[in-house]
């Protein structure tokens, strides 16, 4: 506890919550233009509608943003040269554990905080009848999780290189690949698929009669797999880069 | 194993690849001592102490602080008594200098009343608000000094303290660190790569070249080293250092000189008359220096600074 606590003193002036805030607000205000002006049909499957886009906007933004926030919360370590200092106080595994509790409470903030902004966004939409709490609920855990993972990646990278031009890269490079395997499958064992394996809504679009539909999935084997990966991700991730940063020589 | 010192080192080994950066250093550092770790750039001297702040994983040998033997289950607590500057200070430059102190402070658990009084002690008080991205060089390293003195340890580890620093910032820096082991008790730890430095402020040396510690013993003993001969240059060189030998004199022989301890006054001009006398010409009579830096260089070789 206190060295999370210091992680905390060392980010004062960081303005991390305040890039984070720019960050999602980006998304929001995308969230806000695509779902303004609903029509009947549209105001029935509203709820739906938010479960299914949200993962889309993550896979193209989080990886990003993830890059981002691992960055902000490293480089001021690569920069003033302090673990020379930290590792003589600190095991280096506790350090390594101090950060990615520091970043997953960030983490954890986004995560929440986007899911009350879908259902305000709903409830000042009138979308029809009330969210169903249990997948939003569910919702909000897998988009944790997905995050999570991609934080730790990130992290890794980031304590792993002095110039942080190289975990941002692949940070943005990502972004790029989530979109493109957004176009392949609707899962993927990818970390950066993460968001499409835990997608809890479907979209059957009639290509007839343009109309969409919108359902609660039910998934194959081979996608509930896909969605476990990111567990797995989350646990190779950590348990890599706190071995590698116990083991790096200062 | 001595009570007596605070850090031994037995066959302290670092290999990189096929690279020995360190090999078999044998290090006793003297409790209140003021230890001098002297050697060239690229000696062994960071690598040395990164092993001993564990820093840096021994290829062989192992370290003992305080009479324990370090292990990665006890470094951290043992360290907890210790202070250290490796290379160029750690700072946030973000933050102020009494914020990246509170940080230090918090972890290692002392009182929030030593950042005030390290401030005082390395004379930046004035200066603790002030971002440490705005401080000189010198103030960042006397913002080094500070973190590493909080809690007061018993020994301090400085590496190349002065380095960066213009000469009225070394000189403070010096006079902090001679201070020290009088006002605190601490033991310390300093390594530099100039003789001067570690002549002005040690009282014990340990010399290391090539990653080998070549001579460890207290400075005074290594002025015992330096010692004055005298030269003699003649037409026939065999024949004088005869005379000097029936006289029971230890010579020696460089290039064209004889050389042999010094001797009173009178003894020498006797001497140069005896030469005359058997027609052998007196070119040159020279009182020759042994310096601490002719040591020193001899046990370095010639490529250091001095």
């Amino acid at each position: 506890m206190i060295t999370l606590k210091t992680e905390f003193q060392k980010i004062k002036r960081r303005k991390i919550g305040l890039t984070m805030s720019v960050l999602i607000s980006v998304q929001f205000a995308w969230f806000l233009w695509a779902t303004k002006n609903p029509d009947e049909k549209e105001l029935a499957q509203g709820w739906m509608n938010l479960l299914y886009t949200l993962p889309l906007l993550n896979v193209i933004m989080m990886p990003t943003f993830m890059s981002v926030l691992a960055s902000r919360l490293s480089d001021l370590e690569h920069k003033g040269n302090t673990y020379k200092q930290l590792k003589t106080l600190r095991r280096p595994g506790i350090l390594f554990d101090a950060k990615a509790i520091c970043g997953l409470l960030f983490v954890a903030a986004i995560s929440i905080g986007q899911m009350l902004f879908l259902l305000i966004l709903g409830y000042c939409h009138h979308y029809t009848g009330n969210p169903d709490m249990h997948y939003y609920a569910l919702s909000l855990i897998l988009n944790f999780a997905c995050c999570l993972a991609l934080y730790l990646l990130q992290l890794d990278l980031s304590l792993l290189f002095f110039n942080q031009m190289i975990p941002l890269v692949i940070g943005l490079c990502g972004s790029l690949l989530g979109l493109i395997l957004m176009y392949i499958k609707m899962y993927s064992f990818l970390p950066w698929g993460g968001f499409l394996s835990c997608t809890l809504v479907g979209m059957d679009w009639n290509i007839e009669t343009r109309v969409v539909t919108l359902f609660y999935r039910e998934h194959s084997i081979i996608e509930y797999c896909a969605m476990g990966m990111v567990f797995i991700w989350i646990i190779v991730f950590y348990t890599t880069g706190r071995i590698a940063f116990t083991r790096k020589e200062v | 194993m001595s009570t007596q010192n605070l850090v031994e080192t037995h066959n302290l080994t670092k290999q990189y690849g096929k690279i020995r950066c360190v090999n078999s250093v044998n290090m006793q550092v003297t409790s209140g001592a003021i230890y001098g770790f002297l050697g060239p750039n690229g000696a062994g001297k960071s690598t040395t102490l990164k092993m001993i702040l564990g820093l840096a994983r021994p290829t062989d040998g192992n370290i003992t602080l305080f009479g324990i033997p370090v292990n990665e289950k006890n470094r951290i607590k043992l360290l907890t008594q210790t202070g250290s500057l490796i290379e160029s200070p750690s700072y946030y430059g973000h933050l102020s200098g009494e914020e990246n102190l509170r940080i230090i402070q918090t972890l290692k658990g002392c009182s929030a009343k030593d950042i005030d009084e390290v401030l005082k002690i390395v004379r930046l008080d004035s200066a603790r608000h002030k971002l440490v991205n705005h401080y000189s060089l010198g103030m960042k390293q006397r913002l080094g000094l500070a973190a590493a003195l909080l809690g007061f340890p018993r020994l301090l580890i400085l590496d190349e303290p002065t380095n960066g620093l213009d000469p009225a910032g070394i000189q403070e820096m010096r006079e902090l660190i001679r201070s020290l082991p009088g006002a605190y008790g601490m033991t310390i730890l300093v390594s530099s790569h100039l003789l001067s430095e570690i002549d002005q402020m040690a009282d014990h040396v340990g010399i290391i070249r090539q990653g080998e510690l070549v001579y460890q013993n207290t400075l005074a003993s290594l002025h015992s080293h330096a010692k004055s001969q005298i030269a003699l240059r003649v037409s026939h060189t065999a024949i004088a250092a005869d005379l000097l030998r029936e006289d029971g004199i230890d010579i020696s022989l460089e290039e064209d000189y004889l050389l042999f301890p010094m001797i009173d006054d009178a003894y020498v001009a006797n001497l140069c008359r005896r030469l005359i006398v058997q027609n052998i010409s007196l070119y040159r009579v020279e009182k020759r220096e042994t310096s601490l830096e002719d040591i020193f260089l001899s046990l370095t070789g010639k490529e250091t600074s001095l």
